[in-house]
């Protein structure tokens, strides 16, 4: 693949993420001028002094000043830098977020900045994978052990120039002041955090929410609107059980077809959940995921075609995380490709798009409505609220100009007192 | 007869061979100036920039792009080459395949660098990052020269006018660089994926010396992480080792002590 092939995303999402960071790098620029930005101290490591290293507090404080915000939104937006990548944490390195105290940060290089132009490639990846290796001694942690058996699987006709061009790096690195090694070290195992972050691994089920945002990344968008249906029904039994409760939302009385776009669902969260959950649990569910969806006469039985259930039960002797992957695509595409578009035409799928569009309008019975009443907070409906911010911010902008942001803070600080005093 | 063909064949496969080493030298060459450009780029913008970096750049970038002219009419021509054995070949094409993931990575790091020097002026130095560094990168671009210490008066010499100069130039190579993987793609058809590798998955740990820095970080990571993780060994040591010298030079201090009084 060249370079050619890969330049730009100009996808929907290009231009509101390069407008966006273009901004957070203005800011960014503003934070680390020496005289009016972030006040920065060095870092001592053992016998070793690094420069600019700045905390947290401090920019929270820098923040709030310079945009005329409240420690929490300010606390937001400097865990929003971080995400992004423009500024890394020296302590804790895997969690990129802002605290509030004195823990240290640094701001990132601009070559490791955060662009849509050059796209984070695998080959980057590996490299730096086997660079640590190399530093590491071959203790590299799990989730990069994986990532790196990963990528030597499906770029091994590159392995060889992988492996030369991280000794190389390595090499090239020595020559350089040990501090300044240091520096660039953290600073590409930053880039790498926010790019390959670790896989997170749930020891729970998966809150809804949560499962909504993987189908809207990884499935068409109309899937969207089979939660949204069915939200209403159990967002009830989520907050019974605290758990996703598929059993509810399959149990609805579903045609033939809806049924077996049911199971597939119902199959591809197992396979999630054996994925993402914790080690201990794997083989028990992967037997359960084989006795309810696999096996001959299962109830659910999921129809995947001879040699994927050939090499999924073989695999299955010996069970590991990514055991169900084969037949997981296979039901995922199959569900693209056939059911999924059967369902769609389908009567109930449409009823389900039509309640979701336009709920009905939920019945109270008496008890709810006394209930209802009692636990109503004593204030303005915040539509209300909102309809006499507009109407002020209509007066000022007939009035005098004055600073944009002092109104708009006024009016928000405004707003809040609202609330309290007609409490009173 | 037989001899001679032997002859003929010992001949063939020595040149064969030869070919092979200096295409094998070119393209190590190849990578290890690569590697030090990237180490010379994630330097731009930062507090460290200054005109002897982009100089060095620049002087970097032109030896690439002289070892990458020299590589691609080198294997091009012996790839071309029907009568080429098949062995032989196999390691000409696993050649091409690490030529052209390496003038991938540097055109990547040309185009941050193009990118990057447009945005972050020499001329405002207030702009340039604190990134932490503070050190140049001399020693890297010697490396990568091959020379045994960059003249630092070069750089002195530079005119000012150099920024825009460079921008116009970079473009050019930028495009050169992209003909050039163009072209190659089009004369010789190399199936990236059939090809295999000689070396193992794993680069063996170098002897390094270095376990100073990497304990600088290491000792960051593990003050934060969970103690269920084992200690590294390395620095178990290096700890264990400066205890141990403390207790010596306390036990020395007190033998001394009580001797005196």
């Amino acid at each position: 693949m060249t370079i050619k092939n890969a330049l730009r995303d100009y996808g929907q999402r290009y231009r509101p993420r390069m407008a966006c960071l273009r901004k957070a790098e203005k800011v960014l620029l503003e934070m680390q001028d020496p005289c009016a930005g972030v006040k920065s101290q060095p870092q001592r490591l053992v016998i070793t002094i690094i420069p600019h290293a700045i905390t947290g507090e401090d920019i929270i404080a820098w923040l709030a000043d310079r945009f005329q915000i409240d420690p929490q939104e300010a606390s937001s937006f400097g865990s929003m830098l971080v995400a992004l990548g423009y500024i890394y944490p020296l302590q804790d390195h895997k969690r990129l977020v802002i605290k509030p105290d004195t823990s240290l940060y640094r701001f990132q290089t601009p070559y490791f900045w955060p662009t849509q132009q050059w796209p984070v490639e695998d080959t980057d990846y590996a490299i730096y994978l086997a660079k640590r290796n190399i530093r590491k001694k071959g203790i590299l942690e799990l989730h990069e052990q994986e990532q790196y058996n990963h990528l030597h699987k499906w770029m091994n006709h590159k392995w060889d120039f992988i492996v030369m061009q991280a000794k190389e790096q390595y090499r090239a690195a020595k020559e350089r002041k040990k501090p300044d090694r240091v520096v660039f070290d953290c600073q590409e195992r930053a880039y790498w955090v926010v790019h390959r972050p670790p896989v997170r691994k749930h020891s729970q089920k998966l809150p809804l929410n949560n499962f909504v945002e993987v189908f809207e990344h990884d499935l068409p968008r109309p899937w969207h609107s089979i939660f949204i249906g069915f939200k209403s029904k159990f967002e009830l039994d989520y907050s019974k059980k605290s758990n996703f409760v598929w059993a509810s939302f399959l149990s609805e009385p579903f045609t033939c077809r809806s049924k077996i776009v049911g199971e597939n669902l119902a199959f591809w969260e197992g396979c999630e959940d054996l994925k993402w959950g914790t080690a201990v649990a794997m083989k028990e569910k992967a037997e359960q995921i084989y006795k309810t969806f696999l096996a001959r006469g299962a109830p659910r039985w999921i129809n995947i075609d001879g040699k994927t259930m050939e090499i999924t039960v073989k695999g299955l002797k010996h069970p590991h995380r990514y055991v169900l992957d084969a037949a997981q695509t296979h039901i995922y595409m199959l569900m693209k490709k056939d059911s999924y578009g059967r369902y769609l035409k389908s009567p109930v799928f449409k009823e389900t798009l039509k309640k979701a569009v336009n709920p009905e309008e939920h019945k109270f019975n008496e008890v709810q409505l006394e209930q209802n009443a009692r636990n109503r907070r004593p204030s303005l409906s915040p539509i209300i609220i909102r309809q006499q911010e507009q109407e002020q911010r209509a007066k000022m902008a007939a009035s005098a100009p004055v600073d944009i942001t002092q109104v708009m803070s006024k009016l928000s600080k405004q707003g809040k007192e609202m609330g309290p005093r007609h409490s009173k | 007869m037989p001899l001679v063909n032997n002859k003929v064949g010992d001949d063939c496969t020595a040149s064969g061979d030869k070919a092979l080493a200096d295409g094998r030298a070119l393209v190590d060459s190849l990578i290890k100036v690569v590697a030090c450009y990237r180490h010379l780029a994630s330097c731009v913008g930062g507090c460290t920039d200054s005109l002897q970096l982009r100089d060095e750049l620049r002087q970097t970038r032109e030896k690439a792009q002289k070892l990458a002219g020299d590589i691609c009419h080198h294997l091009t021509s012996h790839l071309r080459d029907k009568s080429l054995p098949e062995e032989q070949r196999k390691e000409m094409e696993l050649l091409w395949v690490a030529f052209s993931s390496c003038l991938e990575l540097l055109h990547v790091d040309m185009c941050k660098v193009l990118n990057m020097s447009g945005i972050f002026s020499l001329a405002d130095s207030a702009t340039l990052v604190h990134t932490g560094q503070e050190g140049g990168c001399s020693e890297v671009a010697a490396r990568a020269l091959s020379l045994p210490d960059l003249n630092e008066a070069q750089a002195k010499t530079l005119p000012a006018s150099l920024e825009s100069q460079e921008r116009s130039t970079m473009e050019l190579e930028v495009n050169q660089i992209d003909r050039m993987i163009d072209d190659m793609e089009m004369k010789v058809n190399v199936l990236r994926w059939m090809v295999e590798p000689h070396g193992p998955q794993y680069a063996d740990p170098l002897s390094s010396t270095d376990s100073a820095s990497m304990a600088l970080i290491s000792v960051d990571e593990e003050q934060q992480a969970p103690r269920s993780q084992p200690l590294c060994p390395r620095s178990h040591i290096f700890v264990l080792l400066l205890l141990f010298g403390v207790f010596l030079v306390a036990a020395t201090l007190s033998v001394c002590v009580f001797l005196f009084s």
